[in-house]
């Protein structure tokens, strides 16, 4: 049941009916009861398989906090984020597995990756659970003794088609709010689904036909139109995850419950470690908590090989998080060498613009721009279906670099699949929504926009609603809904 | 050590690490209050804490810092 079809529409009009008609104190069960509804309506053994993981995370949690020895806690630990993270890596890599090793003997087709279907959110319910377990030994949460907390936490349906992956302090805080959710925040709530589908509607899903084209067939388009492909998926990629982002976030205030933010304005980052501050914030915390950290305290003897190292380990896991390929494994190589590179010579390019104004003010704008290219040329390989047409994209870029008939600054929009019109409206969409997320996050703004017209209000809203109604394509599916 | 004493000598690594002769830094700071204190800071901080006061912290401490009070008093823990 995708968040943009009809059912899903039925389905949460439903829910929030009985909800919000039900006791308060029936409101987590009765929730826990729609997000196993919500995964059943997928599938039956796998949700069988989320209720198995539940229970043994909730007793694994009870069994570290009661144990007296550090050795017996830290036995259990081990135990519990053992299990899940090989559950995670063997659904994972099973497809990868059966297409490196056994299509090429003929034992298998392709059509073998579908006998292994990776669950639903199986990534985004195993960290959340990995995440909880160690923050229990860690002594920073008290392991949870109501099931139904931790279940709802787990299976909360507005979180597990693709996050953001909340912590579970930050979730058993708000139970009470599940009892009685703020009115206010149901506004804001459906405020927030609404921009999230406009931004999937009228930016996202347009860009996905050309950015399609361009990466079907590299060769056969001028490095200028390879280029405006390249802006154009690492905006779509930001657009669709931000959206899906958005209507999970919005869903949750409808329940009573706040998610974390993924994301915080990445493109305009001054250098490639404060973009990955700025992006899938709640999956580069969830590692820099329980991957980075503990990774660089085993390492930190060994100086800045150790640095440079938990960083390559951090980035890589990043790539292959995504799916076992060559292209997401470059991905998270791209990104260790650009962060081990920019981490190592900050401290000397700060040294250097310290002493030359003019310059620093050319930096304040030629650094987000060069970040945001460099984010560019990684995203080719994210979004390349193998590292050979990945290669050829990046070769075709550069003019003169292969024998082509077609010239270097050829613009042919028909060509790329999108008309010049449909363009500019992306672009000014993207740059509106840019300006409105930048605006959600100062009060004076927040201030400004409650202070206007009821009138006014109500208008823009019927006219983005009925920009979504037009503009809607039929896509029901999210790019980050595949991890 | 003293808890100003600890202090005094904190702010120096701080000032070192995160090259700001000025920075100052108090018991309610956090990474947040730090421009340069990220996650890849933090246990550069850490290490550079280590050697200055001659002690080894595990990564359940570090994980249970809140901020530079807590770590004033984990430092003072140590050097008794």
């Amino acid at each position: 049941m995708s968040f943009l079809s009809f059912n899903f529409a039925l389905f949460l009009g439903l829910a929030l009916l009985l909800f919000h008609l039900a006791p308060a104190r029936w409101r987590p069960g009765l929730l826990l009861g729609f997000s196993y509804a919500f995964y059943l309506s997928w599938s039956f053994i796998y949700t069988v398989l989320l209720a198995a993981v539940t229970a043994g995370v909730y007793a694994t949690a009870l069994w570290i906090e009661g144990r007296r020895t550090e050795r017996g806690k830290h036995a259990w630990m081990a135990a519990g984020v053992m299990t899940l993270l090989i559950l995670l890596f063997a659904f994972k890599s099973a497809d990868w597995f059966f297409h490196e090793f056994f299509s090429p003997l003929g034992r298998a087709d392709s059509n073998n990756a579908a006998l292994v279907v990776v669950p639903l959110g199986l990534s985004y319910y195993v960290f959340k659970m990995v995440g909880y377990i160690l923050d229990v030994y860690w002594e920073t949460l008290p392991a949870q003794r109501n099931f139904v907390s931790l279940a709802l936490y787990g299976a909360f349906f507005p979180q597990i088609v693709s996050g953001p992956i909340q912590r579970a302090q930050s979730f058993f805080d708000q139970i009470d709010k599940i009892k009685s959710p703020d009115a206010g925040e149901f506004v804001i709530g459906l405020r927030r689904i609404l921009f999230g589908l406009v931004k999937k509607v009228a930016i996202a899903d347009r860009l996905a036909v050309l950015v399609e084209n361009v990466h079907a067939k590299p060769a056969g388009f001028s490095s200028l139109e390879l280029l405006v492909g390249a802006y154009c998926y690492s905006i779509e990629l930001y657009t669709d995850f931000s959206a899906i982002t958005d209507i999970a976030i919005g869903i949750g205030l409808l329940f009573g419950v706040k998610g974390p933010e993924n994301f915080d304005l990445p493109y305009y980052s001054p250098n490639i470690q404060v973009f990955w501050r700025r992006w899938h914030m709640s999956l580069t915390t969830w590692l820099a908590d329980y991957l980075f950290t503990p990774l660089r305290m085993s390492l930190r003897n060994l100086g800045t090989a150790g640095l440079c190292l938990a960083i390559f380990i951090n980035m890589v896991a990043i790539g292959i998080w995504h799916g076992q390929t060559w292209t997401f494994l470059a991905f998270g190589i791209v990104n260790g060498i650009f962060l081990v590179v920019s981490v190592l010579t900050l401290k000397q390019r700060n040294h250097f613009f310290k002493g030359r104004p003019r310059l620093s003010r050319v930096r304040e704008f030629a650094a987000p721009l060069l970040t945001f290219h460099l984010v560019v040329l990684t995203h080719i390989f994210f979004r390349a279906g193998t590292l050979d047409s990945a290669l050829q994209y990046i070769a075709g870029l550069i003019p003169g670099w292969e024998r082509s008939a077609i010239p270097a600054l050829r613009l042919d929009l028909w060509s790329l699949g999108i008309s010049a019109p449909a363009l500019l409206l992306c672009a000014g969409a993207f740059l509106a929504s840019e300006a409105v997320t930048w605006a959600m996050r100062r009060q004076f703004w927040i201030d400004w926009f409650r202070a206007t017209p009821v009138l006014f209000r109500r208008a823009l809203y019927y006219a983005l609603i009925a920009a979504v109604l037009l503009l809607f394509q039929g896509t029901g599916t999210f790019i980050y809904a595949g991890f | 050590m003293t808890h100003p004493e600890i202090h005094q000598k904190l702010t120096l690594v701080f000032r070192d690490l995160f090259d700001d002769p000025t920075l100052e830094i108090s018991d309610a700071t956090t990474a947040k209050d730090v421009a340069g204190w990220d996650s890849i800071m933090h246990v550069t901080l850490i290490v550079a804490v280590e050697k200055a006061f001659g002690i080894s912290f595990t990564t359940k401490e570090v994980k249970t810092l809140a901020n530079v009070g807590s770590l004033i008093q984990l430092i003072a823990k140590r050097v008794k």
